[in-house]
């Protein structure tokens, strides 16, 4: 097969970048990385052919800059470039300068971008297309109509126009809360986004959040890879993927699959897009917004479908047609993806920042990971704090669950807190386990987290004893040698266990 | 044994368990194994002499290890803290200082907001955690900062 491109340009960072850096050589193309100052030598830095410089950390001023992007790629020869998913993925103005400036955009029509990226035309366009929508209006300014806002009727979601990714997104469930929540969703909106416009929806409570991946070519030809269930989130934003959705009725799958044609077919599409959806507990579903662009769980629908979607998005951009072997890929087994942020889930999914210190993947059979983060890195502030995403094959749901958890008892990192211990703790959740769970999981059955049980704090501080002893060997006053003349219990076992470890080795 | 260090966890005392025998497996990224019986854990210890984080199954667990002496300085620098002279204000999360509600000079009351920073991609508003004077804003609207930076410096309210 000829490569579609001879040299591609990735405009990301992190785990996204090494993603498609692969997908490039498997075609044969070759990759051009692009790096801020602190990412001189990161991961994908390393697994690129070549590096270009963007600027100073902030990503305004590197990732984010459409200027300073478009130079890289003019300097490193690149004939297309890929954005990957986030920083300027769906910047319409940047697909627009790609293509101007005589690169090959490697995602939807900038056009596409524009009616679709204002969730508020989203909206239009899906009703236009005959696809349900909850029910909603648009909010221009802070005194628009109180009453009218009202009228939607409570819960109900203030989300960001020009959003994404839970920023501007606030539940309100009582009147009097109204203005507080959209005056705080204005500030976010206008700070994340430049656009302070927002829409109010009703909330449906108790909903899934399914949405379809699909890919067309320049040809009129799309091929609609099934869908994946993403209800499992914090602050709006997801934790654990998979596919198929459990639980879903063959029917409710087909009319998803025929609604997101129908949206896709409303707009200038090529490329890979996904179209998510609410589905409630009768299995009535709505349209939410179409992401034009890879997504971050993308990986889910190429293990279960056998389609490798960033190779695609390269040889559609090029003008390639899809295959056969894409338009009627059918979904075989089960795929989940746990993503394991650098985040404290016992401290409110608080990220946090340090350097990793262990670093062991879990590995065997039908076990992907997707990663841009290895031992001994320094996390950058700057940047999302997503480490890896853990990915399982297995032919059905009840051993994908089980590999999850396998593969997670393998997995260490040392140094930040992350998602690990909640991943570790969902697997063993009944209504996970049963597959029957929506998107109010995390808040109503983790809460804060677990307490402590006393198996594992008496574990953790038999290690600590054990740890110091061995660390701090006789002199006086050490640990070691204060307790092995303790008449404590504590103290009398603090000094067994050094002893145990010394006859150990 | 007045110098004997005593663990805690979430500042509860907590005893090792007899039995159990420790091996590093990766020193240097504290990587280890317990094991009793035919039981064999893999764990992460990290951290130490005065505070360290055992890691099982995900889960990072906080056990200091301070001796009596420690804990009384610990206790009454923070009661110090708490009730006088100046307070810092600070990050409790990375992020974007997107507005500064405070300047120099002015009485702030308990609970006033000082910064928004967004953080986790939503606003928080920091409040402050006792009324008194502002000496000092560290920071700026469209700053990054840290976890743990200090954003505002407070005095004691003006008798």
């Amino acid at each position: 097969m000829t490569p579609p491109f001879r040299r591609v340009l990735i405009a990301n960072r992190g785990e996204i970048a090494i993603r498609i850096i692969r997908a490039c050589h498997e075609l044969g193309i070759e990759a051009v990385a692009v790096y801020s100052e602190v990412d001189r030598d990161a991961p994908h830095v390393r697994a690129a052919d070549r590096a270009e410089p963007i600027g100073p950390a902030a990503p305004a001023a590197s990732y984010l800059s459409v200027d300073a992007v478009l130079a890289a790629a003019a300097r490193s020869g690149a004939e297309a470039v890929h954005p990957g998913y986030g920083f300027l993925s769906e910047n319409a103005a940047f697909a627009r300068a790609v293509t101007a400036a005589g690169f090959v955009f490697v995602g939807p029509p900038a056009e596409t971008m524009e009616r679709l990226g204002d969730k508020l035309a989203a909206r239009q366009t899906a009703v236009d297309a005959g696809v349900p929508v909850t029910p909603g209006l648009m909010v221009s300014t802070d005194q628009a109509a109180p009453a009218d806002v009202e009228a939607i009727g409570f819960p109900m979601m203030v989300k960001a126009a020009a959003g994404g990714g839970g920023r501007g997104m606030r539940r309100v469930d009582r009147a009097e809360d109204l203005a507080d929540a959209l005056h705080l969703a204005r500030h976010e909106a206008l700070a994340a986004f430049g656009d302070g416009t927002l829409y109010v929806e009703r909330l449906v409570v108790g909903a899934r959040h399914v949405e379809v991946q699909v890919l067309g070519d320049q040809h009129g030809t799309l091929a609609i890879l099934g869908e994946r269930d993403c209800s499992i989130q914090r602050r709006h934003q997801k934790l654990v993927e998979e596919a198929p959705a459990p639980g879903l009725a063959p029917e409710t799958r087909e009319a998803l699959a025929a609604d997101t044609r129908r949206v896709a077919r409303a707009v200038p599409f090529h490329n890979a897009a996904t179209v998510e959806f609410l589905v409630d507990a009768d299995q009535r579903h709505w349209f939410g917004e179409m992401n034009t662009r890879l997504q971050v769980e993308h990986g889910v629908t190429e293990l279960v479908t056998g389609v490798d979607l960033v190779a695609w998005q390269l040889r559609v951009a090029a003008g390639e047609r899809l295959a056969p072997e894409v338009t009627e890929a059918a979904v075989r087994g089960h795929a989940i993806q746990a993503r394991i942020y650098a985040e404290d889930p016992w401290h409110g999914f608080s990220p946090a920042t340090g350097r990793i210190g262990a670093w062991e993947m879990p590995a065997g059979p039908g076990i992907r990971i997707d990663s841009g983060s290895e031992a001994d890195l320094d996390l950058p502030t700057e940047y999302d704090p997503l480490l890896a995403k853990l990915l399982v094959h297995a032919p059905d749901r009840d051993a994908a669950v089980a590999r999850l958890r396998r593969a997670l008892d393998e997995t260490v990192i040392g140094g930040v807190p992350t998602t690990l211990g909640f991943h570790r703790w969902l697997v063993d959740q009944p209504p996970f386990v049963a597959g029957r769970y929506d998107t109010t999981l995390v808040a109503d059955l983790w809460g804060d987290g677990p307490p402590l049980t006393d198996a594992d704090r008496s574990l953790a501080a038999s290690a600590v004893a054990a740890a110091a002893a061995h660390l701090a060997p006789p002199p006086s006053g050490s640990l070691a040698d204060a307790s092995a003349g303790s008449d404590l219990a504590a103290g009398r076992a603090w000094a067994r266990l050094g002893r145990e470890e010394a006859v150990e080795r | 044994m007045k110098d004997e260090r005593e663990l805690r966890i979430g500042g509860e005392p907590v005893a090792p368990e007899a039995g159990w025998s420790f091996a590093w497996v990766d020193r240097r990224h504290g990587r280890a194994l317990m094991r009793r019986d035919e039981r064999v854990e893999a764990i992460l210890v990290e951290g130490g002499p005065m505070a360290w984080v055992v890691t099982v199954r995900g889960r990072r667990i906080e056990v200091s290890a301070l001796t009596h002496r420690d804990r009384l300085l610990a206790e009454t620098a923070e009661q110090g803290r708490r009730h006088h002279g100046p307070a810092e204000v600070r990050a409790t999360l990375p992020g974007l200082v997107v507005r500064v509600s405070v300047s120099a000079d002015q009485e702030v009351a308990e609970g006033d907001p000082l910064v928004t920073v967004e953080a986790m991609k939503m606003q928080n508003e920091i409040r402050a955690p006792r009324s008194g004077r502002v000496i000092a804003v560290e920071v700026a609207a469209g700053q990054t900062i840290a976890s743990g930076a200090v954003l505002v410096r407070l005095a004691d309210p003006d008798p």
